[in-house]
């Protein structure tokens, strides 16, 4: 990866997990520009959202789910999951690569968590390289 | 309603690529209810089209539109303006809406960007199964409410043929076997006997074998 390649990250994640993402120490410890988007609860991550993310230049996309059976609306992380799995599968459709998106279960408050995923998703961007649709 | 699945992207990609003004128009009942053309879809096709056009070093102007309903004038007149604008309408309605837009709007290509699948029903929260071929004469009350045209792989209507297996069709385990499921309802109906009558063979002048139909509505017409 070009070392001058500062990757551009927007994390989307329920208030339930963090209040507010944007403010968490990961913004300062992880190296990145990192975007974050708080939702009600995570399965109102819409397809489009997530694809637009990539428009407004991402490099790659996080979201962020409740743990198995904790969501606080029974199975909106279910359901976000499903929707991410068939967004990961159109990305690969438009040639940009399902792999620039990801997602990770955390639990409410999990900073060290967040940073370890977030750290996952730049470091697999070695491999893919800047948004090629930018 | 009318089932049917968005195009693969590639496809779309293809068949709007001559142009470079869009309109993607959704339309707002059946399609919208089987996720293939309500404003979500259009939404997201439009992201996902510009994506892979601008990773190919191109880029089209997209217009996004949902209305009602594509078979009907009274909502397509909606959409006369953005259609006018454009070069191209990419219409995510049935083939039926699609036809309606290109016959109204007789200069501008119509594409469509959906394949129309079935007449069928939301059997649960994202299963869509087919119900009704529009055979042109319906014969439901014979069956208890379940059409062996639709829903029997043969379709026997003196069924069944024999060959299911715990209620499962034997062309395909994952589908109920339609004559069980006649058997069933008519038993439970108290009307059983309605399959001691031989259906003679159907005439299916009244289908779309006998080629296209129409229907005249004298009163309606003034
Ligand atoms: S155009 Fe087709 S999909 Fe739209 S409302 Fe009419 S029948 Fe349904
Ligand atoms: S008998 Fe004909 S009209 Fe009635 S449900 Fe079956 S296919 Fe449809």
């Amino acid at each position: 990866m070009n070392k001058n390649f500062k990757p551009k990250i927007t994390l989307f994640h329920c208030i339930n997990t963090f209040s507010d993402g944007a403010s968490l120490p990961i913004a300062a410890e992880v190296d990145c520009e990192l975007q974050s988007v708080k939702l009600p609860c995570s399965s109102m991550v819409k397809d489009v959202f997530l694809l637009r993310s990539f428009e407004s230049g991402s490099d790659a996309t996080v979201v962020f789910i409740c743990p198995e059976g904790e969501c606080r609306y029974v199975e909106g992380n279910i359901r976000a999951k499903k929707r991410v799995k068939r967004v990961k599968d159109l990305l690969d459709e438009i040639g940009l690569d399902g792999r620039r998106l990801s997602i990770f279960n955390i639990s409410s408050g999990d900073e060290a968590a967040a940073v370890q995923n977030i750290q996952k998703a730049i470091s697999d961007l070695a491999d893919l390289g800047p948004n090629p649709a930018v | 309603m009318i089932v049917g699945e968005q195009k693969p992207l590639a496809e779309i990609k293809k068949t709007v690529a001559p142009y470079k003004k869009l309109l993607i128009l959704g339309c707002g009942t059946c399609v919208k209810t089987c996720f293939a053309g309500g404003e979500d879809e259009v939404a997201t096709l439009t992201s996902a089209l510009r994506l892979t056009l601008k990773k190919d070093g191109k880029e089209i102007e997209i217009e996004e539109l949902t209305i009602e309903r594509q078979c009907e004038d009274e909502f397509i007149q909606e959409a006369a303006e953005a259609i006018a604008r454009n070069d191209a309408v990419l219409s995510l309605a049935c083939g039926a809406g699609v036809q309606d837009i290109a016959r109204r709007f007789d200069k501008v290509p119509v594409l469509p960007g959906v394949n129309t699948t079935f007449i069928g029903v939301l059997e649960k929260q994202g299963l869509f199964t087919e119900e009704c071929v529009g055979c042109g004469d319906c014969e439901l009350a014979t069956f208890g409410g379940i059409c062996p045209i639709a829903r029997c792989s043969k379709r026997l209507l003196n069924g069944p043929c024999g060959g299911s297996k715990d209620g499962k069709c034997e062309i395909d385990p994952d589908i109920d076997c339609a004559w069980q499921l006649i058997i069933d309802r008519l038993k439970t109906l108290g009307q059983l006997d309605n399959l001691r009558n031989y259906i003679p063979p159907k005439d299916w002048r009244s289908s779309n074998a006998g080629g296209p139909r129409k229907l005249v509505r004298e009163d309606h017409i003034i």
